[in-house]
């Protein structure tokens, strides 16, 4: 057994946390959300790297890398909050590349791979991240099903979620127009997608527990630092445990995608990865904010961008509260197969 | 990364469900005495092929076995709802001890015994003023005048698991009394079974004597059984901690996913998993089960690469204290009125798991640590 990452993988996560530091600072990242638009440059750079294609197959112009790459990236993306399409174009390449037919996959993949166009995936009704200018949107109806929809075809609307550093869009379409996801596993594209997601989530809670430290440690009251007080110190604690469980369960969910039918199966380790990094994010974020005091609640400072971006990643692909009855379904059925 | 385990792991694996299948203590037995026994038993088994201690070196009746292999010995010892051997404090604490510090003879004579129970261990750290801040002890040894090769203890030792059954004591006490707190200790292998030595029994929450008060007066131990040297008793007590907080976790986390697993099958069958209120709660059980088992598996990477524990090592104790606590809290919950009267094992769940965030080392304590050695903290004043 092996949980840590291989030699290549830990150079593209050193890599991407260099490029990311010097190109996605927390000023670019503000004034792409105060502007509400992305860093058109950044974006460029990361389709010059093949970043959005670097799991998906080379047959359709990809790295041809697995879901383990895939959240290297996102974390790190997640970790310098970067203003991009990428997590969408990624999640619907996820989705179409594990769930979709070959028709779909030859129709669309080439183009997320290359960056051409981007894509977006979400659930009716919900909020869609980069619907507006995605080229495909997968969406997942109420019945559960996922159609693979051209935007042409898609009734999007942008929103103003609170999240500004990603643009949000509700997205309704007939269900006569698009179509399912055709391939043997729809589901296992939602589930690799879901992990990504837990991915970013566990980048945002990473930084927000760095970003913590450097303020606690510095910051004095009473001639004391105040990351000294235990009512501080502990909850730094309890970051690092939230950040650090959440990301045990991230890695073994990609690693769960990556090893097929050696593995222990996607459902049971997606939502695990959902449920522990939504709810690990949102904590952190929320205890970021605290122990920042007052600081931490302006708009100056840069921890409520974080603490935005938990929340609205949260509730992207199923809140926690949904993962974990999805979990707690899976376990029973598998416990006792006779209990209907 | 790759979490599938290598062939010679699957194979270790393997042999050792094998043999748990073929050697069964059946159902323990009522009462203190009895069921010790019964441990007891099942340690000598254990030891007759060499499964007592896995961990330790061949030559020293182990396995020589890797992290992982350890790891995965405790995991089907409680897959195969095996109890732990009786001696468990001087297979993880002492014995490791001993090896790091000992010297021949003292290894020779003490290490044997301990595997194949014949002579217990316990752990005299704690005292009525000296939890958290152990260093703050106040037993102490002096030499005696008339023989300058033995010292004479006197103290109170408190909380002492398995004190009633034990042989030999893990005494740590005060030998300098100028020095400052920390580096007037000394680490010494106690004879229980002298004059000057009284165990009283103290009664738990659980209504079980598990652990006792140590009354030391006038105990005598000879200069050949100071560990690791006189004034070193800090450094040589840190390692026991060390080892305390890293061996059990594979087998406490089984328990716990096996009292989860049981719990979600009792509210299957009274049909309450469709309420979302119980099948919420279970998945986040279930979630905090596999985070915990997840990041113990990640520990055991970070030692096996390089040498030393991550962070993941000082959070799985917390993280499995926490989790334990909360399931036995929602198994009341959920099973109502029923898990409340005393010989439910939910009952006893609720009770002994309040424990589990005290012996070992608090939760504060826990997180004192990870705040300071791992996270680089400011540290306050006077504060442990
Ligand atoms: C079931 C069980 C078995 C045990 N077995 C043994 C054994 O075999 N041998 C042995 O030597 N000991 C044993 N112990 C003792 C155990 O190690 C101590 O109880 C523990 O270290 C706490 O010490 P204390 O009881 O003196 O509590 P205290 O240290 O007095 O703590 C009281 C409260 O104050 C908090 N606190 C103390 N210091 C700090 C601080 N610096 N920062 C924040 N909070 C703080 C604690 O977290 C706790 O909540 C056992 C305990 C239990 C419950």
């Amino acid at each position: 057994m092996n949980f840590d990452f291989s030699e290549d993988q830990h150079e593209i996560k050193r890599t991407a946390r260099d490029l990311l530091a010097s190109r996605s600072s927390f000023a670019k990242v503000r004034e792409a959300a105060e502007s509400h638009t992305y860093d058109p440059a950044l974006w460029s750079e990361l389709v010059e790297l093949g970043w959005p294609g670097i799991a998906i197959a080379e047959e359709h112009g990809g790295q041809g890398l697995g879901a383990v790459e895939l959240a290297i990236l996102c974390e790190e993306l997640g970790y310098a909050l970067a203003a991009s399409p990428f997590l969408s174009t990624v999640l619907a390449a996820e989705a179409i590349g594990a769930g979709g037919s070959v028709e779909q996959q030859r129709q669309w993949l080439p183009g997320l791979a290359s960056g051409e166009i981007t894509g977006a995936l979400g659930a009716v009704g919900g909020l869609v991240g980069d619907a507006a200018e995605a080229a495909v949107i997968v969406l997942i109806g109420d019945d559960g099903v996922a159609r693979v929809v051209a935007r042409a075809d898609a009734d999007v609307t942008e929103v103003d979620a609170i999240d500004p550093t990603r643009r949000a869009a509700r997205v309704y379409a007939p269900p006569t127009h698009g179509e399912a996801l055709g391939g043997d596993d729809p589901q296992a594209g939602i589930d690799r997608a879901t992990i990504a997601v837990a991915a970013e989530l566990v980048g945002v809670s990473q930084r927000a527990l760095e970003m913590t430290l450097a303020y606690v440690k510095d910051r004095k009251q009473f001639d004391t630092p105040v990351g000294a007080y235990q009512a501080v110190s502990h909850k730094c604690a309890q970051m690092l445990k939230d950040t650090e469980g959440a990301r045990s369960a991230t890695y073994y969910g990609a690693w769960a995608a990556d090893a097929g039918a050696d593995g222990p199966g996607l459902p049971e380790p997606a939502s695990l990865a959902k449920a522990a990094a939504s709810d690990g994010a949102r904590d952190t974020a929320a205890n970021a904010i605290q122990a920042h005091g007052g600081i931490g609640f302006t708009w100056e400072a840069d921890v409520h961008w974080l603490y935005k971006r938990a929340q609205v990643d949260a509730a992207l692909l199923g809140t926690s509260g949904v993962h974990r009855k999805r979990l707690a379904a899976l376990v029973s059925a598998r416990l006792a197969p006779a209990v209907a | 990364m790759d979490l599938t385990f290598s062939d010679a792991e699957a194979q270790f694996r393997d042999e050792l469900r094998a043999w748990f299948e073929n050697n069964d203590p059946g159902p323990m037995p009522e009462g203190e005495d009895a069921s010790y026994a019964w441990r007891r038993d099942w340690q000598r088994r254990l030891a007759d092929d060499r499964y007592a201690a896995v961990h330790w070196p061949e030559q020293y009746g182990g396995r020589g076995a890797t992290i992982t292999q350890s790891a995965i010995f405790f995991e089907e010892l409680g897959r195969a709802r095996r109890p732990l051997p009786a001696n468990v404090l001087g297979i993880l604490l002492a014995g490791p001890t001993i090896m790091t510090f000992g010297t021949d003879e003292q290894k020779d004579r003490y290490l044997a015994p301990i595997l194949t129970a014949e002579e217990i261990w316990c752990q005299g750290f704690s005292e009525p003023d000296a939890g958290s801040d152990l260093a703050a002890l106040k037993t102490r040894a002096v030499r005696d005048p008339a023989h300058p090769d033995e010292w004479v203890v006197t103290g109170q030792k408190v909380w002492t698991s398995g004190a009633q059954h034990s042989k030999w004591c893990m005494l740590v006490a005060r030998t300098d009394f100028d020095a400052p707190k920390h580096k007037g200790l000394t680490y010494f292998l106690m004879d229980m079974e002298q004059p000057g030595v009284q165990v009283r029994p103290l009664v738990q929450i659980t209504g079980e004597p598990e652990f006792n008060e140590l009354f030391i007066e006038g105990a005598r131990i000879p200069d050949e059984n100071v560990l690791g040297g006189v004034g070193n008793g800090w450094k040589v007590a840190l390692t026991t901690l060390m080892n305390e907080r890293s061996g059990l976790a594979f087998f406490l986390q089984v328990r716990l996913r096996q009292l989860l697993d049981e719990l979600i099958e009792e509210a299957a069958e009274r049909g309450l998993l469709d309420d979302p209120v119980v099948a919420d709660k279970l998945g986040y059980l279930h979630m905090k089960a596999e985070i915990l088992r997840l990041t113990a598996y990640r520990g055991l990477t970070t030692i096996e690469k390089y040498g030393t524990p991550g962070p993941e090592g000082s959070l799985t104790k917390w993280m499995w204290s926490e989790t334990n606590q909360e399931l036995a809290q929602f198994a009341a919950d959920l099973i109502g009125p029923d898990a409340l009267t005393n010989g439910n094992r939910w009952a006893y769940e609720l009770l002994r798991s309040r424990g589990n965030t005290i012996e070992g080392g608090t939760t504060e304590i826990l997180k004192n640590i990870v705040a300071e050695r791992v996270l680089g903290l400011p540290r306050l004043k006077g504060a442990a």
